[in-house]
């Protein structure tokens, strides 16, 4: 019975909402404010403490200037992998797969080694840098006694992984994921992810029939990383909205890596046995 | 769906980068070189060659306390270093690694001391409580670990540079752990007269470490083909050939091979070329850690390597 997203990009207005909902529910620090110029996206990357990410694609149709844009719009989150490159990476246990079958970095236990950071293939989680307590927080919706607590400085003061955690807090308490309730066309949907799956095939066939093309993301797949439990239907390319075509878990490349190294330990220590001899 | 270019999301990277610095490129480099004398201590012991398992006893140690303390200070959060040893988790290269660290450690602290008093530092009983040949074997077996599980470390990521180098980062950081190794034993034992023997037999087994790095470095170079650029071009690759390959390899192979022909062993001019050998190998070992760290992040910028990841 794991819990998931399914992210239905058709329905995707780009409105952020589910942006700022997660900064808002998991107390996380802004970013900033830059301005990208390319795009109505200024998050740019999933990070630390940014959990959702609203791309933006702008294509031109037919080479015309007068026809309008084509607009793809994306919230993307972590994937939730049955096979975890970052929870395989993790040298202190601090990622596990919580009752809900999520992903889950517990912040008490990361000593922010940051090796899950490259282990991850779809570039989600990462380590949030050391940021001065109360700084970039939005103090009015901070609640007071949070902010002073002890809860708050461990989950936020920086230094250790970060990453969608599903709202696993909410989940436990038997309510939707932030994101999730803040959207307002029900691209981002939560739900068990047998059912979600179900209602997106059928949702890429009601697409079909009214002639849109579309694929699933994340199911079905002949991937090392296994299917997802958070998934999208997707009307392109994954390379479009910055998704890997063929995500590979990291952990499979070891034996290779094990064989090599022993190779060349063995030649070395004949190497070594032959040049240093034995006791006359 | 169809053979066009794959586009991009306005060339933004898709993955994330470490934030291992200049401190995890010092790790890399001590932690081999420690790992190489473990593997020196026990042909040392072999041979009943007293100069080097003194030299290589000592330098464990020296580097047995240097390479934890980098690896704490790198931790986003130092204090909770000791998480890494809540669990052992066999899939995860780091947690072995942390966990050779400590049986590494243990043993060789032993050793030391048992050789603090058979040099007389110590008082002598030390030494009889001390299970010498045990120790030597377990410093032998996990500092061959620790030569070669960096390498495993960084090809099992998504890093596209490093997971392409599955089969030649563990190989390269075997060698260079042994080639550092040889060097950092080489400089101690060098003022003293009557381990020209032993100087001789460690360039030997250093030329042959430094051969086999060149060896697979080249061959890293023409299999790895796009993905290996950001290594050997622009800056990161100057540096690799200045330090590493001419400055790291060549010249000190040929150092080595000027002192065999024209020094002999007992005479006095070899040691400047071990001195100066050595030094160079060290030099290049470090380089071609920082450069792998560097080469790799630089191509984790290029989402287009990421988008179909090495399988």
């Amino acid at each position: 019975m794991a819990k998931g997203f399914f992210t239905d990009t058709t329905l995707c207005i780009g409105c952020k909402a589910c942006e700022v909902a997660c900064k808002q529910w998991n107390e996380l620090p802004s970013d900033g404010f830059g301005f990208t110029g390319m795009s109505y996206d200024n998050t740019t990357h999933l990070s630390g403490t940014t959990w959702r990410h609203v791309a933006f694609v702008e294509q031109a149709q037919d080479d015309s200037r007068d026809a309008p844009p084509r607009w793809l719009m994306m919230s993307d989150v972590c994937k939730h992998c049955t096979h975890a490159g970052c929870l395989e990476a993790c040298p202190t246990g601090a990622i596990v797969c919580n009752e809900f079958g999520n992903v889950y970095i517990q912040p008490d236990v990361c000593n922010g080694c940051g090796y899950c950071v490259p282990s991850c293939p779809f570039g989600v989680v990462d380590v949030i840098g050391a940021l001065r307590e109360n700084a970039h927080y939005n103090t009015a919706t901070l609640q007071n006694e949070r902010l002073q607590s002890r809860q708050t400085a461990v989950q936020n003061r920086g230094g250790v992984a970060g990453k969608c955690t599903l709202c696993y807090d909410r989940q436990r308490a038997g309510m939707v994921p932030a994101c999730a309730q803040a959207c307002p066309t029900d691209s981002i949907q939560f739900g068990d992810v047998e059912e979600l799956r179900e209602h997106a095939r059928g949702r890429v066939e009601q697409l079909r029939r009214r002639g849109v093309s579309s694929s699933l993301y994340g199911v079905d797949w002949e991937s090392s990383v296994g299917d997802l439990r958070a998934f999208f239907l997707l009307t392109d390319r994954p390379e479009v909205y910055n998704l890997p075509a063929k995500p590979v878990l990291p952990s499979t490349h070891q034996r290779a890596g094990y064989g090599s190294a022993a190779l060349a330990a063995a030649l070395l220590i004949i190497a070594g046995m032959a040049i240093f001899g034995t006791k006359v | 769906m169809n053979d066009a270019p794959a586009p991009t999301y306005y060339d933004q990277p898709l993955l994330n980068k470490p934030h291992w610095d200049g401190k995890v490129a010092a790790y890399l480099f001590v932690g081999g070189a420690m790992g190489g004398c473990g593997m020196l201590a026990a042909f040392a012991r072999r041979s009943g060659d007293t100069n080097l398992e003194r030299s290589s006893r000592y330098l464990s140690l020296a580097l047995a306390g240097a390479s934890p303390a980098i690896l704490v200070a790198h931790l986003g959060r130092p204090e909770r270093f000791h998480h890494m040893l809540r669990i052992v988790k066999l899939k995860s290269p780091m947690s072995l690694g942390a966990w050779s660290l400590v049986f590494f450690s243990i043993p060789a602290v032993l050793n030391a001391l048992a050789q603090a008093a058979r040099d007389g530092v110590l008082p002598k009983g030390i030494a009889r409580f001390v299970p010498e040949r045990f120790c030597t074997l377990l410093q032998a077996f996990f500092g061959t670990f620790i030569t070669g599980y960096t390498g495993v470390l960084l090809s099992a990521t998504a890093i596209p540079l490093w997971a392409k180098g599955k089969y030649h980062i563990p190989a390269l950081g075997v060698c260079s752990a042994v080639s550092t190794a040889c060097a950092l034993n080489a400089l101690a034992l060098c003022r003293d007269g009557a381990a020209a023997g032993t100087l001789h037999k460690l360039d030997r087994l250093k030329t042959c470490a430094s051969l086999g790095e060149l060896g697979v470095l080249l061959h890293f170079y023409t299999y790895g083909g796009k993905t290996v650029k950001p290594l050997f071009t622009g800056a990161c690759g100057e540096r690799l050939r200045k330090f590493t390959v001419v400055g790291g390899i060549l010249v000190p192979v040929l150092l080595n091979a000027a002192s065999v022909l024209f020094g002999g062993a007992p005479r006095r001019g070899v040691v400047p070329c071990t001195l100066a050998a050595s030094g160079l190998t060290l030099l290049g070992g470090y380089v071609l850690r920082a450069m792998l760290l560097d080469a790799g992040k630089a191509s984790a910028d290029d989402p287009r390597e990421a988008f179909v990841q090495p399988a």
